[in-house]
């Protein structure tokens, strides 16, 4: 996925689509934001760390499961899969980090080890208020109190899609594409989602063509590997990069340089 | 059945007045504490995870400690039992029994408090039906090898503490309980062999492991499980001082000699040479974070220590090491009782101060750069489950120390004492 931040305006559309779409509980106060469950947070972002008044500046910058690889792309070990005591997370061939809420035994050993805050714990038991039970997708399962819940790039949907291909006479399921539901709620267009191991697919075209306005969240190791290639190859083997597959987009110089610790 | 309970009160009621004021007292604010464990452990058995501070930004909290202390400092008793099994350290058989048992109840109490601090606790059995173990049988996730090995080696607690209730004197005037527990007995070494074998894995699992296999974090990332071998170490060291203080604390309370002193003296020289380890292997640990492992995420360590349990926390743990050291390695010192004391005080405070600085700084590191440091409360339900889970623990060691031979040398002890009186009246 790609999501081009100079587009984004931030009304939240995406979060609100994304709840819908896989029953995300709506507690009566749900200001308690720590404790909220929800797979992706829009989150605001300033320079104010770095600049002062008037030069400060604001982005949202939607934030989901980044579906991590691992340093090694053949056996995929995303940080929170390696570490659950079950098997309740797993990488699929479809490249996508799936949860099995009914496994889950909530011991949030996956939700310690992710280093982007991306899954949900079920603190509380799943409510929803008024009518809203009567609008639950039947394609996604609610999650019981006591789960950890996360973004699986709406799989569902593309299930749903294979099968509809697959009644109506496709025999080539790998081909049938699919939009989540916050791309597909994205008012600007500025969610791109796609194969990106198909150097034909609309993301991966934009991915190659957008390559200097690139980066992805919170380390600078993409900018190494220009750098000093070497040293990105060293960096990659030590096995601290989760290598997420969520790819940012901007134009603006200090968005880059939040991402950067100091 | 009112008869029986009524009885049952009086003997409560005759336990409770045998000991002095300040014990009655302990024990008054132990039962407060413990009828809160149960009434808070059924809202959160019953409700939920809710009810605690924990949340999304800070999953893992203060059981989560209970458990890494719990397990470092019950490793004394494999500690102890290998020094005196197969080292054949002689001087340590009568403080045995009792790390046996202290072994057995940290173990018991850090699965009560896992229990606790799952989600979903009517699942906890998926651990052993659907474990991750990865390639060759090595477990990716070092939870599993945890529930695992935990298991095994409490299971091996339990058939350690066999002779120690086998030699009450009911029991033992039963001739094949008498037989079962002196063959039991006789086996021990292999049971302390195959603890030692089990406990080095799951202390480091737990300790360590459980936390350096967690590749995206910063804050707890070291390459080739270097963290798994100090946590260990950590553990030899931390729960023989803490074996001891129990010891220590049994006398005072029974107002007798419970162990000889020279088995504290060399208990106390062990876990002296062993927090000498301990200091330089977490020495060697903070400066390959510092060097090497940090600066991987674009990050400093230093950068790293900010935040409610920071930097201060570090400093205190390495204070706390270096008491240790000077307290119980010059024979001089170990051998004053004061500062034995403050020794072992200090070691189990350090080792504890270590499981802090792993938990709550761990999670309380910003993931984002545009993010501060987090803060984490316990509930009043995580203290009461916390705390009444101690007290259940002190309690039981309480009354197994007075109707279990638990100090072997305290019987005997009073046995002459009761002899030669006879004599000479």
């Amino acid at each position: 996925m790609a999501i081009d931040l100079d587009l984004c305006t931030g009304c939240g559309d995406c979060a609100l689509a994304c709840a819908q779409e896989n029953n995300m509980p709506v507690f009566e106060d749900d200001s308690d934001l720590p404790k909220r469950v929800q797979f992706l947070d829009l989150m605001k972002v300033s320079n104010d760390r770095d600049a002062a008044y008037p030069d400060v500046e604001v982005c949202y910058i939607p934030k989901m499961c980044q579906q991590c690889e691992g340093n090694d792309p053949k056996n995929p070990k995303p940080p929170c899969v390696s570490v659950c005591p079950v098997v309740a997370t797993d990488v699929g061939d479809d490249g996508i980090v799936s949860q099995i809420w009914s496994r889950c035994i909530g011991c949030r050993y996956c939700q310690a080890s992710c280093p982007y805050e991306a899954r949900a714990f079920n603190w509380w038991k799943p409510r929803y208020e008024g009518d809203f039970k009567k609008s639950l997708n039947p394609d996604v399962s609610v999650a019981s109190r006591g789960t950890v819940v996360k973004c699986q790039f709406c799989s569902h949907i593309w299930k749903r899609e294979r099968d509809r291909a697959v009644a109506g006479g496709e025999l080539d399921i790998n081909a049938v594409t699919y939009t989540p539901a916050c791309v597909a709620a994205c008012p600007t267009r500025a969610m791109v989602f796609g194969d990106l191991d198909d150097p034909g697919s609309e993301l991966s075209r934009l991915l190659s063509r957008e390559k200097k306005r690139t980066f992805r969240l919170i380390h600078t190791i993409d900018e190494m590997k220009e750098k000093d290639e070497k040293k990105w190859k060293a960096m990659m083997q030590a096995k601290n990069y989760p290598n997420p597959k969520v790819y940012y987009l901007t134009s603006k110089a200090w968005i880059k340089e939040m991402m950067k610790f100091k | 059945m009112g008869e029986l309970i009524k009885r049952a009160i009086d003997t409560i009621k005759a336990e409770f007045n045998s000991y002095s004021t300040g014990v009655k007292i302990a024990l008054g604010v132990m039962f407060f504490l413990t009828a809160g464990f149960v009434i808070f452990g059924i809202q959160i058995l019953f409700w939920g995870l809710g009810y605690t501070d924990m949340s999304n930004l800070y999953p893992f909290g203060q059981w989560i400690i209970g458990d890494l202390g719990l397990v470092s400092l019950g490793g004394g008793a494999f500690t102890t039992g290998f020094a005196l099994y197969i080292f054949r350290n002689d001087k340590l058989e009568p403080i045995i029994n009792s790390t046996v048992l202290i072994g057995f109840l940290c173990y018991l109490f850090t699965f009560i408090f896992l229990v606790f601090d799952i989600g979903q606790p009517l699942r906890a059995w998926f651990g052993y039906t659907y474990p991750n173990w990865g390639e060759h049988l090595m477990p990716t996730s070092m939870l599993t090898e945890v529930i695992w090995c935990l298991t095994l080696y409490f299971m091996i607690l339990c058939v350690e503490i066999v002779p120690v209730a086998l030699k009450h004197k009911v029991l033992d005037a039963i001739p094949a309980l008498h037989y079962v527990g002196h063959y039991l007995h006789r086996i021990m070494w292999i049971l302390a062999a195959a603890g030692t074998f089990l406990s080095f894995f799951h202390q480091g699992s737990l300790g360590g492991g459980m936390w350096d296999i967690m590749y995206g974090k910063a804050v707890w990332f070291r390459a080739h499980h270097i963290y798994f071998f100090v946590v260990i170490i950590g553990a030899t060291a931390g729960g023989t001082a803490f074996m001891t203080l129990c010891a220590y604390l049994a006398g005072k309370v029974m107002k007798k000699e419970v162990v000889p002193a020279e088995t504290f003296h060399s208990i106390a020289k062990i876990s002296g040479i062993l927090f000498v380890a301990f200091f330089i292997a977490r020495l060697v640990d903070v400066v390959l974070m510092a060097t090497r492992w940090v600066p991987l995420f674009d990050r400093s360590y230093i950068s790293l220590q900010g935040g409610l349990y920071g930097l201060w926390l570090l400093v205190l743990e390495f204070l706390l090491l270096a008491v240790v050291i000077v307290m119980l390695l010059p024979k001089k010192n170990r051998e004053q009782e004061k500062r034995f004391l403050i020794g072992i005080i200090a070691g189990v405070a350090a080792i504890t101060t270590d499981k802090l600085i792993t938990v709550l700084n761990g999670s309380s590191v910003p993931n984002f750069p545009w993010r501060d440091y987090i803060w984490y409360w316990p509930t009043i339900q995580e203290w009461f489950i916390m705390l009444g889970g101690l007290s259940v623990m002190a309690m039981i060691y309480m009354w197994c120390a007075k109707y279990l031979p638990l100090f072997p040398h305290a019987e005997k002890h009073a046995h002459h004492e009761g002899k030669s009186q006879a004599v000479a009246e």
